[in-house]
């Protein structure tokens, strides 16, 4: 390899490297890193924020969910313990997605009191075990799920 | 040499036969047909494995005790089911699910007396393939080059001290 | 007269390697025939037996790297530089492994191929370290300075390793919390076996492949010294271990 291109490529891979730990270091993944917002905050959104894109964490309340065959879709709410906001989606969720387990959804608080997702995405937890097992009632030691909401 | 290529031709015929084990017992024990297989079925009795999608609106029933009635669809084919057996862990409307049971002839009703999740071969097969044959690779080429070099370094005589940069001194 | 460590690893990898080798196979048999499925994800809780060792072998790989890095500092083996590197290369090809079938795990459980999940990406920066480490092990042709920087730079991205590990427990992700913790543990004795052997497994493979990988550079540069073709050769006259 020339000498000028090695020195281009040494300084591209430096560059790569200090990018890569500077995103660590100072991009938003420090303290204040959020991948989603819960139902509480999402309450307290300013006008503003309606049109904003945002992921929204929560438990799909038990007992919430309904669906409508035409046009396929669903409604249910989602809850961080605090508040509650119902939540809108056109089409099929992910095979996963349940009562009583978690979800982050993607989508707008366009007018203020539903949310309108285009995405869903199911949370699942930490525990693994045969049918068998759950159906005996069996309970494995798993962080609380509300506490995955916070901070 | 020929040792080390044996021993690879070994592995590699255990990776393709444990392959072949996995799809063998997936094929026969969970793979499922389709629901308008079983309408046209003329047998009644046999236990047979179906994959549909819940309907929406039709769930109804004592869920939490074993007991439900809903409507499964598959493309354009819809067939009413009534499910009694273990409760339903993990049924509600929109989902696919795999139900265990037989065809009731006359009124072409499923009975069904289990259900199981969706399998998903494809994505366990993808994970377990790319990991095998990416680190059989790797190993693979690593060890032969291992075995190449001290080849090479043997030629060279690096095993005499006065030449070789690295002698230890012990 | 080759060097005592590298004869050392001549002699007794192939118990690594054949140890990995029976783990592995008893892990692929319990995990694919005589382990359940799970009573939420069915079948797919299988891709847990390699996604998970595969991760966490990674992380156990980038250790060494770090260790190893403030052990050449240090002492300034070239040995140690040369195992080092081949750490470095081991746990890049396990990292990628492990994002890929993450992936292809993530798609049917969660629904989407890749989030912007701390998780996910904090896991990712570690892959472009590694590859910005081996970048420049590839570049700097003086051996002594190349062997300097890339020590530097695995110790300064060692920040990454708690980040990954505690980034389920800090922040708010869609990937789940560990399943060891203080807490206890949240998988079933049926699925435990399985993930124990194929972790097993992968740590010995990766001991099998670190030392495989340490020969072939090591022998390289012996070569290399050999045909005169070394760039920094006072820095290779010195040997220990």
């Amino acid at each position: 390899m020339p000498t000028k291109n090695k020195k281009v490529a040494i300084i591209v891979s430096i560059l790569l490297i200090a990018g890569s730990l500077g995103y660590l270091a100072f991009g938003n993944f420090g303290e204040n890193i959020v991948y989603f917002v819960t139902p509480s905050e999402v309450k307290a959104f300013t006008p503003e924020a309606y049109a904003k894109k945002v992921r929204v964490g929560g438990m799909v309340v038990k007992g919430s969910l309904e669906t409508q065959p035409d046009p396929v879709g669903l409604t249910f709410e989602l809850t961080d313990g605090a508040a509650t906001i119902p939540v809108a989606f056109q089409g099929i969720p992910p095979d996963l997605f349940k009562e009583g387990q978690g979800a982050v959804v993607e989508g707008q608080w366009k007018d203020g009191h539903t949310f309108r997702s285009t995405m869903i995405m199911a949370k699942h937890s930490e525990d693994y075990m045969p049918m068998e097992l759950k159906r005996a009632g069996v309970e494995l030691p798993k962080k609380d799920f509300m506490k995955t909401l916070s901070p | 040499m020929t040792g080390f290529y044996a021993r690879w031709a070994i592995m590699v015929g255990g990776i393709i036969l444990l392959a072949m084990m996995t799809f063998q017992q997936y094929q026969r024990d969970l793979s499922t047909i389709s629901l308008a297989t079983v309408l046209n079925s003329p047998t009644t009795s046999e236990h047979v494995r179906i994959q549909g999608m819940v309907k929406s609106g039709t769930l109804t029933g004592a869920i939490e005790e074993g007991q439900a009635t809903f409507e499964l669809i598959d493309g354009p084919t819809t067939l009413p089911v009534e499910y009694a057996g273990p409760p339903l862990e993990n049924i509600r409307e929109l989902k696919t699910m795999v139900l265990i049971g037989h065809l009731h002839h006359e009124t072409k009703t499923f009975k069904a007396e289990d259900t199981a999740l969706i399998n998903n071969f494809g994505f366990v097969a993808a994970a377990y393939l790319v990991t095998v044959i990416t680190l059989c690779w790797a190993m693979f080429a690593m060890s032969q080059r291992v075995m190449v070099l001290f080849k090479e370094i043997k030629d060279e005589k690096l095993y005499e001290p006065e030449h070789e940069p690295l002698a230890n001194k012990e | 007269m080759l060097n005592r460590f590298i004869r050392w690893i001549q002699r007794y990898k192939g118990w690594f390697g054949g140890g990995a080798v029976i783990c592995i196979s008893l892990g692929l048999y319990t995990g694919l025939f005589a382990s359940p499925p799970d009573y939420y994800q069915g079948e797919l809780v299988r891709i847990m037996y390699v996604h998970v060792p595969l991760a966490h072998t990674s992380t156990l790989a980038y250790s060494v790297l770090f260790f190893g890095s403030i052990w050449y500092l240090w002492k300034r083996d070239p040995l140690v530089d040369n195992a080092c590197q081949a750490s470095a290369g081991i746990c890049a090809l396990f990292t990628a492994l492990a994002l890929i079938t993450g992936s292809i795990w993530a798609k049917p459980t969660w629904n989407t191929w890749w989030t912007w999940d701390p998780r996910l990406v904090s896991f990712s920066v570690l892959l472009l370290i590694l590859g910005g480490y081996l970048m420049l092990r590839k570049l700097v042709d003086d051996r002594e300075r190349s062997g300097r920087y890339a020590a530097i730079l695995a110790i300064v991205g060692g920040i990454d390793l708690p980040i990954i590990k505690f980034s389920v427990e800090w922040w708010r992700t869609l990937h789940q919390p560990m399943s060891f913790s203080t807490r206890g543990v949240a998988i079933s004795d049926d699925i435990l076996l399985p993930l124990t052997l194929m972790s097993l497994g992968a740590w010995l493979l990766f001991a099998y492949m670190v030392m495989v990988r340490t020969q072939v550079l090591y022998l390289t540069d012996l070569l290399n010294a050999k045909k005169g073709r070394l760039f920094s050769q006072t820095h290779f006259s010195q040997t220990s271990l």
